[in-house]
């Protein structure tokens, strides 16, 4: 294909991907009780009747409790799985590869009803902490991915050269493991949080008398029509695109700094 | 320490939570499936009284339907996907990375803001197509909103970048002196995509079909969003049993048959690829 054709594919694709997101903006900049496109009067109404409601802050609130949670959690364990998935080679390993991105093979809605029997078999009463639990299933196999592939880029041989210049287990793994890992552990964190903070399917089964943004969201838009409704789903959209954007400059400035220390030992060893 | 013995040691703490949080609602829900029609408890019984009903009470169309819906959408998301991977591949360096940057943002964005949006889009009256259009071009038209087709367009606009992306990792296991050895060779176009790239990439693309196909069989937000009462899926089916009819066993018989399909559709295809090769580097 020529090169404006190409040009004009990828553009219609990012537009249309826009498109919807758009629309909740633009219809969230009037506060009419119907929705009347092009607005007539414009404003920011709706905005500050959601600032102004208690419900706007408690929902944020337990969606960035669920989600940071989940990042904290799966981040421990998927370091573990991933070493397991990539760095170490053992009898099973393949199996072990398998069996443990099945969850993300597992129609969502599906998993959530199953876990609210679970819980009800064990008599455990449904909240967002087992809005956690049930999200970690979900997540941990996707950050564990996620870890494994920078693993797959690491030389162990590293580990044992700077063992083999005295240095102690503890030190090989605060100095030349992890720094090597961080890359891949920020983006992990990146997806956990992300992942939870805008998931509908597991909520919806598993939280119980908490409400998270997006089931608050759900609920709403399946019933009625309401300019706060989208005012909300911008500001919940945009909270997490703000802490997307931090831990992106965080991972910029992180290998900023990883390349500024390798070309200065590089400098220090050719001097 | 031997590695042959870490590697089972960094796998535990994973394979244990997973067990517990995965294995075991499975195996519960299961059990629920075997018990009475309307118990509440875990200590009826066993009986197939469930299956049998959930095979011959109409369950059948919703099953269907999210079947098709997940065919149908597996199949579009990858006529779009092809061609946008290979177009991505092919531009290296900085353009190539925002460009797949901005479309995996959506990915982050709930389910429940996209659907509103495209639902708010499509509107009829003064939504917002039909009401841009009303006023620039004095034209009105009508809407798919309700109909099995907006359905269709939410399932694909969800799922699209969970195609794009195992695709993407496919598409860079092409080797570009191949394809070039082929055309040098003679090989039309045609021939180049089925018998060189389609092969070479399988990896990505099963990747992709499972992961769609899989999100598509449960997916129900797209039909209560979009569609109205125009479709019944599959998990609507199966929720409306838990919650309205108070029928867990009923419910979890359901439940099980979905994981059936699903199992039907995951094992085959995982366990021909090889996942080491797609994501290494």
């Amino acid at each position: 294909m020529k090169k404006p054709l190409q040009t004009l594919w990828l553009t219609a694709i990012l537009i249309l991907l826009y498109v919807p997101i758009l629309s909740v903006i633009l219809a969230s900049l009037a506060n009419t009780r119907y929705m009347r496109f092009p607005h007539r009067n414009w404003s920011i109404g709706a905005y500050t009747d959601a600032f102004s409601q208690h419900e706007t802050l408690v929902l944020h609130l337990v969606s960035f409790k669920v989600a940071a949670l989940v990042t904290i959690l799966s981040l421990l364990l998927a370091t573990l799985g991933a070493m397991a998935f990539a760095r170490y080679d053992w009898r099973g390993r393949s199996i072990y590869q398998k069996l443990v991105v099945l969850p993300i093979f597992f129609p969502q809605p599906v998993l959530g009803l199953a876990m609210l029997l679970f819980f009800s078999a064990l008599g455990i009463t449904p909240s967002w902490k087992t809005a956690v639990f049930a999200h970690l299933v979900w997540i941990l196999p996707i950050v564990t991915l996620v870890i494994s592939i920078r693993l797959f880029g690491y030389d162990p041989a590293q580990e044992d050269a700077a063992r083999d210049l005295g240095a102690s287990r503890w030190q090989v793994l605060r100095e030349v493991t992890l720094p090597h890992l961080a890359p891949g552990l920020i983006s992990g964190g990146l997806f956990a949080f992300l992942l939870s903070w805008s998931n509908l399917p597991l909520s919806i089964f598993t939280t119980g008398a908490d409400t998270t943004l997006p089931e608050w969201l759900f609920s709403r838009v399946a019933t009625n029509y309401a300019p706060v409704v989208s005012a909300i789903a911008v500001i919940g959209t945009l909270a997490s695109v703000a802490i997307g954007l931090v831990v992106l400059a965080a991972l910029r400035m992180q290998r900023r700094a990883a390349r500024q220390s390798s070309s200065a030992s590089a400098s220090i060893s050719t001097s | 320490m031997n590695p042959r013995f870490l590697g089972p040691l960094f796998m535990a703490p994973v394979a244990l939570f997973l067990l517990v949080g995965f294995a075991t609602p499975i195996v519960i829900v299961g059990w629920y499936s075997l018990m009475e029609p309307r118990s509440f408890g875990l200590t009826s019984d066993l009986t197939l009284a469930n299956y049998r009903s959930a095979l011959t009470e109409g369950y059948g169309a919703p099953f269907y339907w999210s079947i098709l819906g997940a065919f149908v959408t597996t199949l579009s998301c990858a006529v779009i996907a092809w061609p946008t991977a290979k177009m991505l591949h092919a531009r290296a360096g900085r353009g190539a990375a925002v460009i797949t940057g901005l479309i995996a943002v959506p990915i982050f964005v709930s389910e429940s803001v996209r659907l509103f949006g495209l639902s708010l889009f499509l509107m009829p009256g003064g939504g917002i197509l039909a009401g841009s259009l009303k006023a620039l071009f004095g034209v009105s038209i009508g809407t798919v909103l309700n109909t099995k087709l907006a359905v269709y367009l939410g399932l694909l606009y969800v799922h699209f970048p969970f195609m794009l992306f195992p695709l993407l990792l496919g598409v860079a296991l092409i080797p570009q002196d191949r394809v070039d050895a082929a055309r040098d060779l003679g090989a039309n176009r045609w021939q180049v995509l089925r018998e060189v790239e389609l092969p070479l990439a399988l990896p990505g693309l099963a990747i992709g079909a499972l992961l769609t196909f899989v999100l598509c069989i449960g997916a129900n937000a797209e039909s209560a969003i979009l569609g109205g009462q125009a479709v019944t899926v599959v998990t609507r089916a199966i929720e409306q049993r838990f919650s309205y009819a108070q029928d867990w066993p009923m419910g979890a018989a359901l439940t099980m048959l979905v994981t059936l399909v699903t199992a039907l559709v995951v094992f085959p295809v995982l366990s021909r690829v090889d996942l080491n090769r797609l994501i290494r580097r």
